[in-house]
């Protein structure tokens, strides 16, 4: 039992003193009803503060930022708001995406660095019927048969990746080993590039499932070592992929297989540093190379403005993400989920990336050519590590049939 | 594949010293001020960051003075931040060390950022060397000996010596100590100092192996956790023996099952405290009991 100290009248210093401050607000009244006319509109960002991905929510949340600045901070006369709760694993995205929703009352959520949280959250975004921009996960399944309504991505699905890097891949041999976080998004690339790479008679030497946030891969490196693929495929990401390669430089493997993986983000490799990073990998984005429009050279300059480094992928998925929300806001002058949707269902934004990209219909993944890259030879810049071999798919008319067919694909919306 | 098994017991083997050098100091820290140290991870990672700003001034010495730098942190949170809860609620201590391990953290995230610094191994240390079957890289060797001697000097130094004697008196009794006209608040800030910058060495060996990131401490403090508690709070020997054998149990299910590589270790401690709560070498303590 605590004491508590009081002045003989039963009521506390501090209760005096929360009175005290109530009084004040009350007086103050006027000034706090014209700022509750132009009540924020807040934006729910849901990415990792802490794990193995705490760097690509780092830079996501800034990607984010800069679509504000780029509104001028509003939209519809009302300042907008980025609320950022953490990502930290399939149970707390719950917890997290259901506090957005009913405590901060967003009129939108976006994020999602790990497919796993993704999966975790979409029900509860079609649950809510509000829209939910995943940003950066990449299970197939997500647009696929897991799709909903009310979600929509902006990253890439393994399928694709993973026969964007195969051609160049094939040339170092078909003998391939695989290490992949053991979650949806690792067993799901798994599986993507398997399939490619069996069906061009090519085999799988070894197959590793190493959870989300191991440190040391040096027992993995062993079975590596000792299996000799002409390739690795490394389903890893964050620190993961970053302490996975620090490793393969320890043990001398550095450049003397192929590696590659289903994506890769430009963090994981500055934090390895240019004698340990290599590889081909798919990318997303870069922000140097031939294929940089106007508007994304203004965004990379903008960020670097902002934050002291280029924008690695993350950044600019979480641009275009915070973007494509607040222009659909924008344009149907409005807030409802359900006008939202149908926005992003037709509409086209030009200028992104070297074509009109836009949302499809019948699965809300966004249709847009992606970059096969290779770590360079010889890195001399802190940030710049990649060379862009190619654009996948090549000939611009394939890139809708390189996503798949409504009929492959398997979704199909609960209306 | 018996080749195979048994360089991944060797490996496991020098995994799990590394594991008993991030461990010893919260062993340390425990075993004679009784304090949990949630915070022990951070000072784990400041170890690597204090190297890494001052490597490109300093060469190799700052190998040596990172983790000094870490023991001097260490000592001015003691005074500053642990004392006035010596003797008070054990909750406390918990609270404080955890609401500290956040806030370095975040200092970590604001002076450093939050992308990963690069951190390779000295050049003469680069390369393996192979026995038979075994391979061990000559890094990992170099992590073992001086996780070695680190061992061999602390035991010496508490067994051995005036200042060990008093530490471990202290542990047990403290007040009986004070009364003997020995400063004991002066000891427990060194002793805090040495645990922290035992961590803080453990940081700077694991920066070329592992991600230099500022949720680095993350990746130590679980382990360090795991491996205390299996080998018994506070207890030096014990701390060894399980480090070892988390070690040599990560590397075998990495062979067999390696989606379990990380509840394996969790899966040991809990079979460990069903059948000795105390874990293996844990000893009975009046002050705790």
């Amino acid at each position: 039992m605590k004491k508590s100290r009081n002045n003989g009248f039963g009521i506390s210093r501090r209760t005096l003193l929360a009175g005290a401050a109530f009084g004040v607000t009350q007086l103050s009244a006027p000034f706090v009803i014209t700022a509750r006319a132009a009540e924020a509109i807040k934006i729910g960002l849901l990415l990792p503060k802490s794990g193995p991905y705490a760097t690509q929510g780092e830079t996501g949340h800034n990607g984010a930022q800069i679509a504000v600045d780029d509104f001028g901070g509003h939209v519809l006369d009302r300042p907008i708001e980025i609320v950022w709760l953490d990502e930290a694993n399939p149970q707390t995205s719950q917890q997290n995406m259901r506090k957005l929703l009913e405590e901060e009352k967003v009129v939108a959520v976006q994020g999602g660095v790990s497919s796993g949280d993704v999966l975790a959250i979409m029900p509860v975004a079609e649950q809510a019927k509000t829209l939910l921009m995943a940003t950066g996960p990449n299970a197939t399944e997500i647009t696929g048969k897991n799709c909903n309504k009310y979600t929509f991505r902006v990253d890439l699905p393994n399928k694709v990746t993973v026969q964007s890097v195969y051609p160049i891949l094939k040339e170092r041999g078909k003998k391939w080993y695989f290490v992949v976080a053991s979650y949806a998004w690792g067993i799901d690339a798994y599986a993507q590039m398997k399939d490619v790479l069996v069906k061009d008679g090519g085999t799988v030497v070894g197959y590793d499932q190493a959870p989300l946030g191991t440190t040391d891969y040096s027992s993995y490196l062993l079975k590596v070592r000792q299996a000799k693929p002409d390739v690795v495929f490394v389903g890893l990401g964050g620190t993961d992929l970053t302490n996975f390669l620090k490793q393969m430089h320890e043990i001398g493997l550095t450049r003397q297989m192929g590696l590659s993986g289903p994506i890769v983000n430009d963090t994981d490799l500055w934090a390895a540093g240019p004698d340990v990073a290599f590889g081909i990998f798919p990318k997303l984005w870069n922000y140097t190379g031939p294929h940089i429009t106007k508007r994304s050279a203004d965004f990379a300059a903008a960020y670097q403005k902002k934050n002291g480094a280029p924008p690695e992928v993350e950044g600019w998925q979480d641009w275009f993400g915070a973007t494509a929300i607040l222009t659909a806001i924008k344009e149907t002058k409005s807030t409802d989920s359900t006008k939202l949707v149908a926005f992003l269902e037709q509409h086209k934004f030009d200028g992104y990336k070297d074509t009109p990209i836009g949302f499809r219909n019948f699965d809300h993944q966004l249709i847009q050519p992606l970059l096969v890259t290779r770590v360079k030879e010889k890195i001399t810049d802190k940030y710049d590590y990649f060379d862009i071999l190619s654009e996948y798919p090549k000939d611009p008319s394939q890139l809708e049939a390189a996503y798949g067919t409504q009929a492959e694909i398997g979704c199909t919306f609960k209306s | 594949m018996t080749e195979l098994i048994i360089s991944q017991v060797v490996n496991g083997l020098v995994l799990g010293f590394l594991y008993v050098l991030i461990a010893i100091g919260l062993s340390i820290i425990f075993g004679m001020l009784g304090i949990v140290n949630f915070a022990h991870g951070v000072y784990f990672a400041l170890g690597a960051y204090f190297a890494l700003t001052l490597r490109d001034s300093l060469g190799p010495w700052a190998i040596v003075l990172a983790p000094l730098c870490v023991g001097i942190v260490g000592m001015i949170i003691e005074m500053t931040l642990m004392r006035p809860l010596y003797g008070k609620e054990p909750l406390l201590g918990l609270f404080m060390t955890f609401g500290i391990a956040l806030f370095i953290e975040e200092l970590i995230r604001t002076i450093w950022g939050a992308t990963g610094h690069p951190f390779n191994p000295p050049a003469f240390l680069s390369g393996f060397v192979i026995w038979g079957p075994v391979l061990v890289t000559k890094y990992r060797l170099f992590v073992l000996v001086v996780t070695v001697s680190i061992l061999l000097a602390l035991w010496l130094f508490l067994r051995g010596t005036r200042y060990g004697r008093i530490i471990r008196a202290g542990s047990r009794d403290p007040e009986m100590v004070s009364m003997l006209g020995i400063n004991l608040k002066r000891v427990f800030t060194a002793v805090f100092g040495l645990g922290t910058a035992v961590a803080g060495i453990a940081g700077v060996l694991a920066a070329p192996l592992w991600s230099v990131v500022p949720s680095m401490s993350e990746a130590a403090i679980m382990p360090a956790f795991v491996v205390v508690t299996i080998g018994g709070l506070g207890s030096f020997a014990g701390a060894v023996i399980s480090g070892l054998l988390v070690g040599v149990s990560v590397a075998l299910s990495i062979q067999f099952w390696p989606a379990a590589s990380t509840a394996v270790m969790y899966a040991l401690m809990i079979v460990v405290l069903l059948i000795r709560p105390r874990g293996l070498l844990g000893e009975s303590w009046e002050r705790f009991e």
